[in-house]
């Protein structure tokens, strides 16, 4: 039983993590309507961006990072630009989208391994990685900050959805984006912005992966999955149904896998997507 | 004829097998399924392990692949039949992964990430196709089955209720077509012949693992036959023609082995975007996506 606190520790984590990959997946899913792929791309970016920085350049740890989460961002606005906003114009349909942001995430993933080869790396321990203990639980520096940041980000995209002009304007464009045009809103503008701020969160689960863990190009596709499962168990569209179904679908894999083993982890994870898809598609909290 | 022609002529074959089926269900009758690799690695794995540990032959080897796929998709095809659109492209890729975690971690029965090296050749008909030229012969005889096989399917009156049931599935069911038992049987189908084409495939390289089978190759496969245009079968047979020569011209450019690897995957990716935004209806087309 003294396993038991280890367990809710890595699974506040997990769900951490998967917490902010399910919101900002959600936050753009609800602006753009479409299942989006290239999500996945942007952790790969942040992770690598702050890869390349502090050790191929050797840039103070900070500021790679806070360069690497607006790079992540910059190249997730420059996509909508360049490949959605066309296909907006165009009237496409939502799985023209989905197949070009799967063409999209291949391309990133294919480029980063070209650059950076597709072996595992790991970022030397610039920062003092200090081992906090609750109890017989014991947990990194790293994943404390996955913890704070993952509630941060919530209360942030909380607030800034409820109280700011901007967040009004994206749940507006949520509703009904014909009548947000009608209204006057900038919709194009605002799906950029709403981008930008998707895929900065997105590559900061990429930087927290790589001092966690480690980078390798292929990483993108594993958190993104995760991602979607919590954002659609929690209902697509709904950011706090995003945080929640992200902590469900973590609890879910880290218990399971106490009586199972640990290699099914991936499988306990679709197996709960299907429940849900099965029995309650609209998630924990309807949009 | 040059042994590098006739090794781009078996991959060509092979994947050409692997467009058709996939074709049939979602150009045909838009199953978008991302678990295409997945049968694909079914077949080639049942047979691996046929022929290297229990010392079974070819035929029956690849008969009982293709019985493992048909398996395997009943099951897989039921679960997603409950699924509708984009919910549908997220569950089958789902189920590709859980294979592949399968793949790599039964490791008593797939050897996991190491593989399985050693798999024969077949001898057909006194043919020994350890020489290449006669294994070109085998896997163009199968591609030639495979074809006529979806030709017949996508001309008969069953072919014509896929079809319907791409464009108008409610429509179908008021008129009384049991919609989901075509979904069903079709999805079966094409599961079946892709694992000929994994049996083809782990006889020809003698040596599989599971990264071949991951979701980068079901994306391969979608933009194969999205850029030879969907529902149409001449046009799976030239996507597969250019997407498996494409890269190998790129080999002749000089990048390095690595690099190489990896264009291939970034000039699919690519355009299967420029597609998306110029021509979703590829090449030779009859459906707009």
């Amino acid at each position: 039983m003294t396993i038991v606190p280890q367990l809710i520790v890595n699974s506040l984590f997990a769900g951490s993590v998967y917490a902010l990959m399910a919101m900002s997946f959600t936050l753009i899913f609800g602006a753009t309507k479409f299942f989006n792929f290239v999500h996945g791309s942007f952790t790969v970016i942040g992770g690598y961006a702050v890869f390349y920085l502090v050790e191929r350049l050797a840039w103070p740890i900070y500021i790679a990072i806070i360069l690497s989460i607006i790079v992540a961002g910059g190249v997730g606005f420059i996509l909508d630009k360049t490949v959605n906003l066309p296909l907006r114009k165009k009237k496409s349909t939502n799985t023209v989208k989905l197949v070009a942001s799967l063409g999209l995430f291949i391309v990133i993933q294919a480029f980063v391994a070209i650059l950076f080869t597709s072996q595992f790396q790991t970022l030397s321990n610039t920062i003092e990685q200090k081992i906090y203990q609750i109890g017989s639980a014991v947990f990194t520096q790293t994943q404390a900050v996955m913890f704070v940041s993952a509630i941060v980000v919530f209360f942030g995209i909380m607030l800034l959805l409820k109280f700011t002009l901007f967040g009004k304007a994206v749940n507006a464009l949520s509703d009904d984006e014909e009548v947000a045009k009608i209204v006057g809103i900038n919709t194009d503008k605002i799906i950029s912005y709403v981008f930008f701020i998707g895929a900065a969160i997105s590559g900061w689960v990429g930087i927290l992966v790589a001092y966690d863990t480690g980078i390798e190009p292929t990483m993108g596709l594993g958190a993104l999955l995760k991602g979607i499962i919590a954002a659609v168990v929690g209902g697509m569209g709904s950011v706090p149904g995003a945080f929640l179904g992200a902590f469900l679908l973590g609890f879910a894999e880290n218990f399971g896998i106490w009586k199972i083993n640990g290699e099914w982890k991936d499988a306990i994870a679709f197996g709960l997507l299907i429940i849900f898809l099965l029995f309650r598609p609209q998630g924990i909290i309807k949009k | 004829m040059p042994a590098y022609l006739i090794h781009l002529a078996i991959l060509f074959s092979i994947y050409a097998i692997l467009a058709l089926s996939l074709n049939l269900i979602f150009g045909y009758t838009g199953l978008m399924s991302l678990a295409h690799a997945a049968f694909f690695g079914i077949g080639a794995y049942t047979v691996a392990i046929l022929t290297t540990r229990y010392n079974f032959n070819f035929l029956s080897a690849t008969l009982a692949g293709i019985i493992a796929a048909i398996i395997l998709a009943a099951l897989i095809g039921f679960v997603l039949s409950k699924f509708k659109g984009d919910y549908y492209t997220l569950g089958s890729l789902g189920f590709n992964f859980i294979i592949f975690a399968t793949m790599l971690n039964l490791q008593n029965l797939t050897n996991g990430p190491l593989g399985i090296p050693g798999i024969p050749r077949p001898n057909f008909f006194g043919l020994d196709s350890s020489i290449d030229f006669n294994f070109l012969l085998l896997s163009t005889c199968c591609l030639l089955l495979v074809y006529l096989i979806c030709r017949f399917i996508v001309n008969s009156s069953f072919g014509r209720a896929l079809k319907a049931i791409r464009e108008d599935e409610q429509a179908l069911e008021i008129f009384g077509y049991n919609v989901r038992n075509f979904k069903f049987l079709v999805f079966v189908i094409s599961a079946g012949l892709a694992a000929i084409a994994g049996s083809l495939f782990a006889c020809f390289i003698t040596y599989i693992d599971p990264t071949t089978f991951g979701s980068n190759e079901s994306v391969f496969l979608w933009s194969i036959i999205i850029l030879g245009g969907l529902a149409n079968l001449r046009g799976s047979l030239l996507g597969a023609l250019f997407l498996i020569l494409l890269p190998e011209a790129l080999r002749f450019v000089g990048f390095p082995e690595n690099v190489a690897a990896q264009m291939r995957q970034l000039v699919y990716g690519l355009l299967l975007v420029i597609l998306m935004m110029y021509r979703p209806q590829g090449l030779m087309g009859e459906y707009k996506l």
